[in-house]
């Protein structure tokens, strides 16, 4: 039998290759509420919106070294909103000039059966936790300050225990690959941030060991 | 002679007049701003606006202390007729703020003592000067002198000075900890410390069971979740040993 018509072929491409830019800092407890009111400033001026979610990290080991993973995450606040699938790649090493971690980043949205889709494909879950926090935004700079907690019991979300006594402060920009201008006013806000947080470009490879 | 001065008055005025009518701008548009888009507003051009009039009032005070600028002071204005019936010319002049020159305003605009109570006031104070004495008003104005004198050499200074006193001081309230931030990070990136299956601790559990490839059968392949006891307390002691091995060739069903 010949091959389909082309015109009834899978369309396949045509989506942007999004770049996640990204600057990590903490805060400890005691200066949770002056940063708070540092971003409430600072940032663009809208209710401030707090957020308690809850994150499943899903490995797939292949035959290479590399297992890949997809990061799985739904709102415990909203339960009813759609689950959201995030896969981060490795951090690009360009010139090491460039202020902040760049990585590419594609993200989905999936329904309820997320989970146990992903076991039937092969995934088995890595890690969970629970993040709650506030976030801020600042043009197409997203400020997130949460508290990440252990989950204790698989499965058992309200049963958490806080992995330390700061707090995340995340700054991120979702752009499309080659705006490289991006990391300069990442960089100057995270100025406007110091001495409270030092917001920096922090390599996960070179945190396991 | 004459009428030196009097060119010197009249343009002293003119410059005047400009330098409040910028004055009088900047409070417009910043009143405005404050109460129309007061969603958007951020601090930052907030204290820029400040900024903004606190240097045209520095200019105005600058163009009063100017030598050229001809002592008010001496001029006097006397208003030559009142009247209670509404004035088109000066109505449209003040922007309908004075719509008629009447007995009404002329306390108010043509005054140059201050207010009753600022006048009492400033009795007092002069009261209080006179009762202390002048060697002790000299004492008071040297302590005065040498704290102003500290605080500009403090503030004048090159910031490194500043920075290695202060940094004494701000160790005693850091905001936030490195090693906290490394083992947030950790956790996020990788789950360091939060598996359930592994020990806390930065171990990953490196390429576990990567054991020889079935060729031919389908991709799943051997997994071994290193298990064995939790050694964090409150943890549920989990020991899952989950063993997934792929199918082997044999099984194949056409496979003949």
């Amino acid at each position: 039998m010949e091959a389909p018509p082309v015109t009834a072929m899978p369309v396949t491409g045509g989506t942007i290759n999004m770049m996640e830019y990204l600057l990590q800092g903490s805060v400890l407890d005691q200066a949770l509420e002056s940063l708070l009111h540092r971003l409430r400033g600072l940032c663009d001026n809208m209710e401030p919106e707090t957020f308690t979610d809850h994150e499943l990290v899903y490995l797939l080991k292949g035959q290479q070294g590399n297992p890949f993973i997809l990061r799985a995450r739904r709102s415990l606040s909203h339960p009813t909103s759609p689950w959201h699938l995030r896969y981060l790649g490795q951090p690009e090493v360009g010139d090491k000039s460039r202020h902040a971690l760049v990585r590419n980043c594609v993200d989905v949205a999936a329904s309820h059966s997320l989970p146990e889709f992903l076991n039937e494909m092969g995934f088995r879950m890595d890690h969970e936790f629970v993040a709650n926090g506030h976030i801020f935004r600042k043009g197409a700079m997203k400020i997130v300050v949460s508290k990440l907690s252990r989950i204790l019991v698989p499965g058992n979300t309200e049963n958490t225990e806080r992995l330390s006594l700061s707090y995340l402060v995340e700054l991120s920009v979702l752009a499309p690959a080659g705006q490289d201008n991006m990391s300069e006013d990442m960089r100057s806000f995270a100025e406007q941030l110091k001495p409270l947080v030092h917001l920096e470009k922090i390599d996960p490879s070179k945190q396991r060991h | 002679m004459q009428q030196r001065e009097e060119k010197q008055l009249e343009a002293a005025v003119e410059s005047l007049i400009s330098r409040v009518a910028h004055v009088k701008n900047a409070l417009h548009s910043f009143i405005y701003k404050l109460e129309n888009e007061y969603e958007r507003l951020t601090w930052p051009s907030v204290l820029d606006n400040f900024a903004l009039l606190s240097g045209q009032l520095n200019t105005i005070n600058k163009l009063l202390k100017n030598e050229k600028t001809p002592s008010f002071r001496n001029q006097v204005i006397i208003p030559l007729l009142l009247s209670p019936d509404r004035d088109e010319d000066l109505a449209k002049l003040t922007e309908q703020r004075v719509p008629v020159f009447s007995h009404e305003i002329v306390p108010d605009y043509l005054r140059t003592k201050p207010d009753p109570e600022v006048e009492e006031q400033e009795k007092q104070l002069s009261v209080e000067a006179a009762r202390i004495g002048p060697e002790v008003a000299q004492k008071q104005i040297q302590t005065l002198n040498k704290l102003c004198s500290n605080l500009l050499e403090k503030l004048n200074n090159p910031r490194d000075d500043r920075d290695s006193e202060s940094a004494a001081m701000r160790q005693n309230k850091p905001s936030f900890n490195p090693a906290d931030t490394n083992a947030l990070v950790g956790a996020v990136a990788f789950g360091k410390g939060l598996s359930k299956c592994r020990p806390p601790g930065p171990v990953a559990p490196g390429h576990p069971g990567q054991g020889p490839m079935m060729s031919g059968g389908p991709t799943l392949q051997q997994v071994t979740i290193g298990g064995g006891s939790s050694q964090q307390a409150g943890k549920m002691p989990s020991s899952i040993k989950t063993n997934i091995k792929s199918a082997p060739g044999s099984m194949h069903p056409y496979n003949r």
